[in-house]
């Protein structure tokens, strides 16, 4: 009995781990260099295009990634209008028939800005991979749904307002978020930077379950602990670097934390990569001051990050936790006496 | 007498009925055969041929709409008008694939009677949205 329980769970683990280490044997730079070799193409034959990209590639994956690599290299990130449509829907939202009208004239103006300028917001990546992986006979999906970043205003977070894409390889689904991975606005100018981040290329469904809340739920590709909209909401903040780093983020399952003086709190992780404890540190924010420290205590064994923490003082404090300078997660502390 | 000459005609009929149908199968089937072997020229002469169309939206016309020859890289996109000639002559069975950015993509098979393709492309309707990652840090709104 105990035996088939193992064996069960092996095999639930094993289907879990729709992600890009099951495909550990393949390297992507023949098809990351021909996602480059084409960088000046346009929009205007994709059927051209997706050939371009998919044909000297033998495997699946390697087609996709080409595509992929191509749309996250090529296609910018158009902030204005992001900020119109969005400021537009929450003007609308009570109103069917201007919403409607809005979506319907604002999508014909965002295929077109993609078509003439390449520029685009979230579906507009998520369209154009699922174009050209069709047109090369793969199974690809638009996902739409909430995604939630450190500037998101989740008190107001009623529309769906994310995009991203579900892709059929080798008979699995997998998940994958080209849009984040493309780059990101500069903090201080939000203008778009290109700066491709392949964490979230085939990442753990897991990990994106994070941040990314699918409106179907079929997309979240997780057979058990499936978050409600509440425990989406009160999840802890994970940036792109978090996908580069890690495999999976374990504890806490939630952002806003009370503990008393003294009290520990605890931090859990799965590594992708091999980081020495040096590399741990804390940025503590307490509303006045803050300050980079190291945890408590660290604990790195093979692929397993725990980390330990306890305040001195009474306090609100934002705890940031860097893995060297990437910015991994963000939690907040209240420590009463 | 009479029965016998009836015996001997009906014995005639049967032998004529036998080459009539013999004959009758000769004449029917041969030109079948006959005429398959022409139509598979004809298909050649007279079915392959030119294809031209004009490709529009539920409003105007479209410019730029790839049309390919499913399985090939051979095709062409519309002009300002929408018209597109096809570069390759095509036979029955053939199938165009019509794509545009924005509009679901169409396929079309060339029927026996396909010379001209009036085309409407419907859009794909989906719904634009789109949050951008950030890279900045995370502030607790605070009271004070």
């Amino acid at each position: 009995m105990k035996l088939l329980r193992f064996i069960l769970l092996f095999i639930i683990a094993f289907q879990a781990n729709a992600q890009i280490s099951d495909f550990k044997h393949i390297n992507f730079k023949k098809a990351d260099s021909i996602a480059l070799e084409y960088k000046n193409e346009g929009l205007h034959n994709l059927p051209e295009l997706s050939h371009k990209l998919t044909s000297q590639l033998n495997t699946e994956v390697e087609q996709f990634r080409a595509i992929y690599r191509w749309v996250c290299n090529n296609i910018a990130n158009d902030y204005n209008l992001y900020l119109k449509n969005k400021r537009k829907r929450k003007r609308f939202k009570n109103d069917s028939t201007k919403f409607k009208t809005w979506n319907n004239n604002f999508r014909k103006k965002l295929f077109n800005r993609l078509l003439k300028d390449q520029r685009t917001i979230c579906t507009g990546y998520a369209y154009l991979v699922r174009e050209l992986a069709k047109l090369a006979d793969l199974e690809c999906e638009i996902v739409q749904g909430y995604g939630r970043v450190s500037t998101t205003d989740i008190e107001n977070l009623d529309l769906p307002n994310h995009s991203w894409n579900a892709i059929k390889l080798n008979n699995k689904w997998y998940l994958c978020d080209p849009t984040w991975a493309s780059g990101i606005p500069d903090p201080e100018t939000n203008r778009f930077l290109f700066n491709y981040n392949d964490g979230f290329f085939l990442a753990n469904p897991k990990l994106f379950a994070v941040n990314h809340y699918p409106l179907e739920a079929k997309w979240w590709l997780l057979d058990e602990d499936i978050p409600t909209f509440e425990k989406f909401l009160a999840a802890p903040i994970i940036y792109g670097k978090a996908y580069k780093n890690l495999e999976l983020h374990i504890a806490p399952i939630q952002m806003h934390h009370t503990i008393k003086k003294h009290e520990t709190i605890t931090f859990k992780y799965q590594l992708s990569k091999t980081i020495k404890s040096e590399d741990i540190s804390l940025l503590i924010d307490n509303g006045f001051n803050n300050w980079t420290t190291k945890p408590k205590s660290t604990s790195i064994k093979k692929k397993s990050l725990i980390l330990e923490h306890q305040f001195k003082t009474i306090g609100f404090y934002d705890i940031h936790l860097y893995i060297g300078n990437d910015l991994i997660s963000t939690y907040t502390v209240k420590v009463k006496s | 007498m009479k029965t016998q000459l009836t015996l001997t005609q009906r014995q005639a009929l049967k032998t004529l009925n036998f080459i009539g149908i013999m004959l009758f199968t000769l004449v029917v089937f041969n030109p079948v055969y006959g005429q398959t072997k022409t139509n598979s020229v004809s298909e050649v002469s007279v079915n392959e041929r030119t294809i031209k169309g004009i490709v529009s939206n539920e409003e105007k016309v479209l410019k730029d709409v790839n049309v390919r020859l499913k399985g090939t890289r051979v095709g062409t996109v519309t002009n300002e008008k929408g018209e597109f000639t096809f570069p390759k002559k095509l036979k029955t069975g053939d199938i165009l694939v019509f794509s545009y950015l924005g509009y679901e993509n169409q396929e079309i098979e060339i029927k026996k009677d396909t010379a001209f393709i009036k085309l409407v492309l419907t859009e794909d309707l989906i719904e634009m949205i789109g949050a951008l990652d950030s890279a900045k840090p995370y502030k607790s709104k605070r009271k004070n």
